[in-house]
């Protein structure tokens, strides 16, 4: 079957929350409602003509108005696949801090989600309900952020260790005149990546545009003031 | 040798005694078992047949840190695992050497501007003996960086009195040589 077949197939089974195929793309897609997103999956995986058995990732977008989540969804019986992807809106003032969207896991129908699941909450943030073991995968437990969104701040330091290029090596740190920690952004600091002299990329940060419109790196923190950085 | 340590006046007798030392240890040099990233592969080949770096006493890679004189840091060191690089090297006993191999760890690399886990470079937790820079190095400048190294193991001072001026330094680099 082709994507379109599929398309007409999941429609008609699942009841509503299933967008039309956006052909544009060069892989055709289904927009899914998050709460579409469990019984549509697996109706894929289970029904006699779609036979989709293998999730091949779990990749997340980040956009101005939503967080986007990507399922590429293959079948190794009928050859054919499709990609299904889930939005969840932003809501004003969404920021890393104050924002941090819900979707549900497909953990429970494919084993390769689990893990994939995990890396979009590490990395981007999206919260995966009734995850198994929903826990970051690639940093540290205790990392505080998820790099990958736009406004993230980065680090001084982590766990003691210098992360800026210009930082003084432990070993010619002064011990007896301990050098203050890094202070925590204060809440309701602008978002913004602090300027960079040793790049000319022009989207390294620097100052906030006047305008904020549309421009998440001018995005201030929502209401929420727990905790800095 | 404690407290005998750089005490002795720098004549040619107690140069004699130093230089052996110092061939004893460059011609023996025990790296540690320990790779990182994509580096690492490429030190890997280094110890391999076609390089074979035990033509110069360094290819018997040690599994503790304990046993071993030089830690070559084969690729990028992010923050979970620079804890671990340090407590390595802490574990390491003296006279101990640390080779930085590869971009990354001579000072980021591709993750300088966008690498948010990334210490950038390894000389910002640990002294580093030697940089070879290249992502991945070829062998040949791994390779290049040990023979470096054993230059600089050969004319360390171990009971002269270290030397105070740049000529007493060169005196002492043309008599390692
Ligand atoms: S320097 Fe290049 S090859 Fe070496 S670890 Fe870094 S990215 Fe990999």
């Amino acid at each position: 079957m082709n994507e379109t077949d599929i398309h007409s197939k999941l429609a008609g089974a699942v009841v509503s929350g299933v967008g039309a195929l956006d052909e544009s793309a060069k892989d055709p897609f289904v927009v899914v409602d998050p709460g579409s997103l469990v019984p549509a999956v697996t109706f894929l995986k289970n029904d006699a003509d779609c036979r989709m058995e293998m999730l091949n990732c779990v990749t997340a977008v980040e956009r101005e108005d939503c967080i986007e989540v990507v399922y590429h969804l293959s079948s190794v019986t009928h050859r054919h696949s499709l990609t299904l992807k889930t939005r969840v809106e932003r809501p004003a003032g969404g920021t890393h801090e104050s924002w941090i969207p819900e979707v549900p896991s497909v953990a429970a129908l494919y084993a390769s989600a689990d893990w994939h699941e995990r890396e979009q909450w590490d990395l981007l943030g999206v919260r995966f309900t009734d995850h198994p073991d929903h826990r970051r995968i690639l940093l540290p437990e205790e990392w505080i952020g998820h790099p990958l969104r736009k406004d993230y701040v980065y680090p001084h330091e982590h766990g003691g260790m210098p992360l800026d290029l210009d930082a003084v090596p432990l070993y010619e740190r002064d011990e007896a005149t301990p050098s203050e920690p890094a202070a925590p952004r204060p809440s309701g600091t602008p978002l913004v990546q602090p300027p960079n002299p040793n790049s000319d990329r022009p989207d390294a940060g620097g100052v906030a545009p006047a305008d904020s419109d549309g421009d998440l790196r001018s995005i201030k923190p929502g209401s929420n003031d727990g905790g800095g950085h | 040798m404690g407290v005998l340590n750089n005490s002795l006046p720098d004549i040619g007798p107690v140069r004699a005694v130093d230089s052996a030392i110092g061939w004893g240890r460059k011609s023996s040099i025990w790296p540690m078992t320990f790779g990182i990233a994509c580096c690492a592969i490429e030190m890997m080949a280094v110890y391999a047949a076609t390089f074979d770096l035990d033509r110069f006493g360094a290819g018997v890679p040690r599994a503790t840190p304990r046993q071993s004189d030089l830690i070559i840091v084969p690729g990028t060191v992010n923050a979970k695992m620079a804890v671990r690089v340090k407590r390595l090297y802490d574990q390491m006993s003296e006279p101990r050497y640390v080779i930085a191999m590869g971009a990354c760890v001579c000072g980021g690399g591709p993750y300088v501007k966008w690498g948010y886990n990334t210490v950038k470079g390894v000389h910002k937790i640990i002294p580093v003996d030697i940089f070879v820079p290249g992502c991945p190095p070829r062998p040949e400048a791994l390779m290049d960086g040990i023979l470096k190294l054993r230059e600089k193991v050969g004319r360390n001072q171990v009971f002269a009195r270290q030397a105070q001026t740049a000529a007493d330094m060169d005196g002492r680099y043309a008599a390692a040589k």
